[in-house]
């Protein structure tokens, strides 16, 4: 029985090897160098230099045995290049650190990665992974100056080279595990998810406001909880059930946040998945030489982590890096190719599993094309009805005798020859087949861009995007199209209208939510909407408002509006609210 | 997953029986599309009471038909299809192929949907090259039963099988803006024709669920099973085939005439339905059905009870001309589907040897059915004296969803926990035989 103490160490060794590898070697000695003046062919050969020092390193450490002095002593040799760097100054220095730098990682990294599972069990190394990423994002570690943050990658090391345990377990801790599959697959998948990482890493720090979006003040620690929670959830998951599982996970992740950078509006989401999907698949990473093995032997394990490290951590980040800086973003050809990748190597062995969807996918490919374009405004606005699913909360479909007042009984034929048929089954808004003799195409686009302006606590969202592009005024068209019928039949029944009862209800709160987003508070006109319309509202108080005789006509402009303007009606209203708020209005009148 | 580990059990289980399970695999979609719709309803209900939270193309528009579709063609069809594998004994490697095949093309759907690719048309909106997966994943699952049928054989499952093969042009002229079914032109809604004839094939599939039992060999008291082995003559001798074939003749007669939900023989082509209620259960009677099926029998023969019921009692004219367009028809939507829909494909998984839910859970998904059908009848009956409802009273609008949302918690953590249980089940299966029955406590 392992003692707890050595399982906690176990997992301090991974959290120090990940937390020297990320602060120092990725962070700030790229920066140190920078400081020290060496130009980017420079940068280019120390860190190519790294990464050869830490594949033979790595394969060295493999072929002479694995041992926890050979750790310890790795990880010293790592505290040391880093306290040089403090000190190294030019191009000269910086290559004989980065080539410690290298060793020590490529020896600690493979020395790691053969010896857990005679320290502890898989959940262990989700831990110790998620806890390395998370101190690396601690704010004052974060924001520190570079030479400090060699310090500190200093301290990592030396701290992993004193917690390393002794090797108290002659067998090896094992959850049942089969064999990981082919190692060569497995291997490639991790490549292809380095290298998508890598890449949308590079993005993200080099693109000033998406780095203050995602790594801003205030989102370090969102990040930090974000890496220890999805490595203790890799760490568990790997546990039950292997490293497939983590490893698919982080590719849909990564996937989804490498596409996301691509899109303006979509960085923000990258933000929130970029740490999940790297932890998730650093944890396999680490696990997978040791823990993914049907008869474990540590020989075997150092190679295949020597091989993993060499192949998909060097070889893969460089090159993820090196494709952003020269394309500036993640292609997504590049996103798919990965991911068929990723898939062949967890589902490799039942192929029907990843290649008939493979299949159905680009017989689907193939066969669909864009749709056209409408020619006008109104056709294309169409599509957009369509496509948004307006359906879904609107009907489009006035029942004969108008029973709740939307506007002429729809014609069936008319509705029928449409195509589609547009009629709706349920809704959680009002009907739409006439909307555009209800409120004018001003109003809808200020009411699309903020419902909530317009009605307290409505249940629509805000379609504000459709405005950056033509899709916004496209719809509006199609909305407003064809409505001069409606607009007579309304006019007819707003001159038949006469309310009924007495008023009921508290007109000052009726008008302050029904009128004061255009009319203002006061009612002079003055709302938070009044200039977004080509006629101001009235100034109910002092406007020329003040002058008209007759008031009758009230509650008509507020139940029906004013046709061929921006006032819109109040259908929904009771006879005794319509007459409530009337009375309200006449008493603003100096 | 322990996806090896599988394999190995699957390749023993082959070994020991000669064929391994197809169920299990179409099941555990099944289970995997109910806990994918689930938790798009969760977030359209969350939608409705923040919008705010609504961000990007990715609207609510967008996802309503991606939480309709996966509950209808994952978690309603693929139980369905799991039957059909059985029935035709398809050949594990031909009924993988049939049933990724199938969840593939549903998500690159819902892929399209979210991307703006609606058609407009509900249940039916495939279109472009989401369309054309969808009808090559039907022509793949049409081929795999047809390689099953030359090992099995058998006259009717011949008969069955050209029938099927007509589906993939069905879906794709189904599909088509160019078609649409009657419509009620006081209403905007269809026919009471259209919905007896929408139900009845629904019947029609309640009459044969027992055969289940046949081709499970748990058949031992074939007491009457006119339609199954006794011919033509014998199911004559069946009031209820009768009575099915009755209400077809009605169906057709009354589809003919036309006519609103204010004409009494549309009315009467509704009525036809109520002695279904009776008549279902009576059928059933006549098996002996295995013991681990009882709660979900229950939960289906109530449900339907109900969905009869209120469907009929909605078709009158002063309740549906208050209730149409309403929250009252969303919960009726939910009555159909979470209710009855889900104990049919329960039901229908637990008897193909992949037991969906302990007793508690399925009290627990009932009761969190129920609870949300109500709240939205309610709040329906409520909107029905006005829209007005909707907009002057936020509070009790946002109460009405809230609970909505509540029950829809329960439900999605359900559907994870059955999903979770049958995934290991595949996992451990050995040989699923005929006669035998495995387990999967969730």
């Amino acid at each position: 029985m392992v003692a707890v103490t050595t399982k906690l160490r176990a997992a301090g060794v991974v959290a120090s090897v990940y937390g020297f590898f990320l602060i120092f070697a990725q962070f700030a000695f790229v920066e140190i160098l920078r400081g020290d003046g060496v130009g980017m062919p420079g940068e280019k050969v120390a860190l190519g230099a790294m990464a050869l020092s830490g594949i033979v390193a790595g394969f060295l450490v493999a072929l002479r045995g694995v041992s926890v002095p050979v750790l310890r002593a790795a990880l010293v040799v790592g505290a040391v290049a880093a306290g040089l760097a403090t000190m190294a100054g030019g191009f000269f220095g910086g290559l004989f650190v980065a080539v410690l730098t290298g060793a020590g990682i490529g020896g600690a990294t493979v020395s790691a990665a053969a010896l857990l599972p005679r320290w502890c069990g898989v959940g262990w190394v989700g831990l110790g992974t998620g806890l390395g990423y998370a101190l690396c994002n601690v704010p004052w570690v974060f924001s520190m100056a570079p030479q400090g943050q060699a310090w500190v990658g200093a301290v990592f090391a030396g701290v992993g080279a004193l917690l390393a345990p002794k090797v108290e377990e002659p067998g090896r801790f094992h959850h049942g595990l089969p064999r990981a599959g082919a190692a060569t697959v497995a291997v490639l998948a991790f490549l292809a998810l380095v290298w998508l990482d890598s890449a949308a890493f590079f993005i993200i720090q080099h693109e000033r406001e998406l780095k203050a979006g995602t790594w801003g003040d205030g989102m370090l620690w969102r990040n930090a909880g974000l890496h220890l929670t999805a490595a203790l959830v890799a760490g568990w998951w790997f546990a039950c059930g292997g490293w497939k599982g983590p490893v698919s996970a982080a590719l849909v992740v990564l996937a989804t946040a490498a596409l996301a950078v691509n899109a303006e509006a979509g960085r923000p989401v990258a933000g929130w998945l970029y740490p999940v999907g790297v932890s998730l698949y650093s944890t396999a990473l680490v696990a997978w030489p040791g823990y993914g093995m049907e008869a474990w032997r540590m020989k075997s394990a150092a190679t295949r982590a020597a091989w993993v490290f060499a192949v998909a951590g060097w070889f893969g980040s460089a090159n993820g890096i090196g494709m952003a800086q020269t394309l500036h973003r993640v292609p997504p050809m590049f996103v798919v190719l990965a991911a068929i990748v990723v898939l062949v190597a967890v589902f490799g062995r039942r192929w029907r599993a990843w290649a008939t969807p493979l299949g159905v996918g680009l017989v689907g490919w193939v066969f669909s094309k864009s749709k056209p374009e409408g020619a006008d405004a109104v056709a294309r606005g169409r599509q957009v009805y369509l496509a948004e699913g307006c359906i879904a909360c609107h009907s489009r479909y006035v029942r004969p005798g108008d029973p709740e007042g939307w506007g002429p009984p729809s014609e069936l034929e008319e509705v029928r020859n449409q195509r589609p048929v547009l009629i709706g089954n349920r809704r959680q808004g009002p009907d739409l087949a006439h909307v555009g003799a209800r409120r004018s195409a001003a109003w809808l686009r200020e009411h699309f861009i903020a419902p909530r302006k317009f009605v307290k606590d409505s249940a629509m969202p805000s379609y504000a995007h459709l405005f950056e592009d033509r899709r916004g005024d496209d719809l509006i068209a199609w909305l407003t199209d064809g409505q001069g019928d409606a607009l007579v039949w309304r006019m007819q029944r707003a001159a038949e209208w006469k309310p009924e009862g007495t008023a009921a209800g508290d007109g000052a709160a009726l008008f302050a939510a029904h009128c004061a987003a255009c009319h203002g508070p006061g009612g002079r006109g003055d709302g938070g909407l009044a200039d977004r319309f080509a006629k101001p509202p009235a100034n109910l108080v002092d406007g020329p408002f003040v002058w008209t005789a007759d008031t009758g006509n009230l509650p008509r402009v507020i139940r029906w509006g004013v046709p061929g303007t921006d006032m819109p009606g109040h259908e929904l209203l009771s006879d005794g609210g319509v007459l409530a708020l009337a009375e309200w209005v006449r008493g603003l009148r100096r | 997953m322990n996806e090896a580990l599988d394999g190995e059990r699957r390749a023993a289980a082959a070994t020991a029986c000669g064929e391994p399970p197809q169920p299990p695999l179409a099941g555990v979609h099944a289970l995997g599309w109910l806990v994918a719709a689930n938790a798009v309803g969760l977030w359209l209900s969350l939608l409705l009471l923040r919008p705010g939270w609504q961000a990007g193309e990715w609207t609510y528009g967008r996802w309503v038909p991606v939480h309709l579709d996966a509950q209808l063609y994952g978690w309603t069809a693929l139980p369905l299809v799991a039957w059909l594998l059985r029935i035709y004994e398809v050949p594990r490697r031909w009924a993988e192929v049939a049933v990724w095949a199938w969840t593939a093309a549903l998500a690159l759907g819902c892929l399209n949907w979210l991307q703006g690719g609606s058609s407009g048309k509900i249940f039916l909106d495939w279109s472009g090259g989401a369309l054309v997966e969808f009808v090559v994943a039907l022509v793949l699952l049409w081929l795999a039963l047809a390689r099953g049928w030359l090992r099995v054989r058998g006259g009717w499952r011949l008969v069955a099988l050209l029938a099927l093969a007509g589906v993939p042009l069905m879906m794709f002229l189904a599909a088509s803006p160019e078609v649409y079914p009657p419509v009620d032109e006081t209403t905007g809604g269809p026919t009471g024709s259209s919905l007896l004839g929408s139900t009845l094939f629904v019947v029609g599939l309640m009459l044969m669920l027992p055969a289940v039992l046949l081709e499970r060999g748990l058949q031992s008291a074939p007491v009457a099973a006119p339609f199954l082995r006794g011919g033509l003559k014998s199911a004559l001798r069946s009031w209820t085939l009768v009575f099915f074939g009755v209400s077809w003749v009605v169906f057709g007669v009354t589809e003919a005439m036309g006519g609103t939900h204010r004409d009494w023989w549309q009315i009467l082509a509704m009525l036809f339905l109520v002695p279904w209620i009776f008549l279902l259960p009576r059928w059933w009677r006549r098996y002996e059905w295995p013991e681990e099926s009882r709660a979900w029998r229950w939960s289906l023969l109530g449900w339907w009870g109900l969905l009869v019921l209120s469907g009929v009692t909605a078709y009158f004219p002063e309740v549906l001309d208050r209730l149409k367009f309403t929250q009252g028809l969303v919960a009726h939507s939910h009555l159909a589907m979470a209710g009855f829909t889900s104990s049919f494909g329960a039901l229908l998984l637990t008897l193909l040897g992949v037991r969906v839910g302990s007793t508690r859970t399925i009290v627990a998904w009932n009761a969190a059915a129920l609870g949300m059908v109500v709240v939205l009848a309610a709040m329906g009956w409520l909107e029905g004296g006005g829209y007005g409802w909707m907009v002057e009273r936020p509070l009790w609008r946002s109460v009405g969803l809230g609970l909505r949302t509540v029950f829809g918690m329960v439900m999605f953590g359900v559907s994870v926990g059955w999903f979770v249980a049958g995934r290991r089940a595949a996992v451990a299966t050995a040989c699923p035989g005929p006669g035998q029955l495995r387990e999967v406590q969730a």
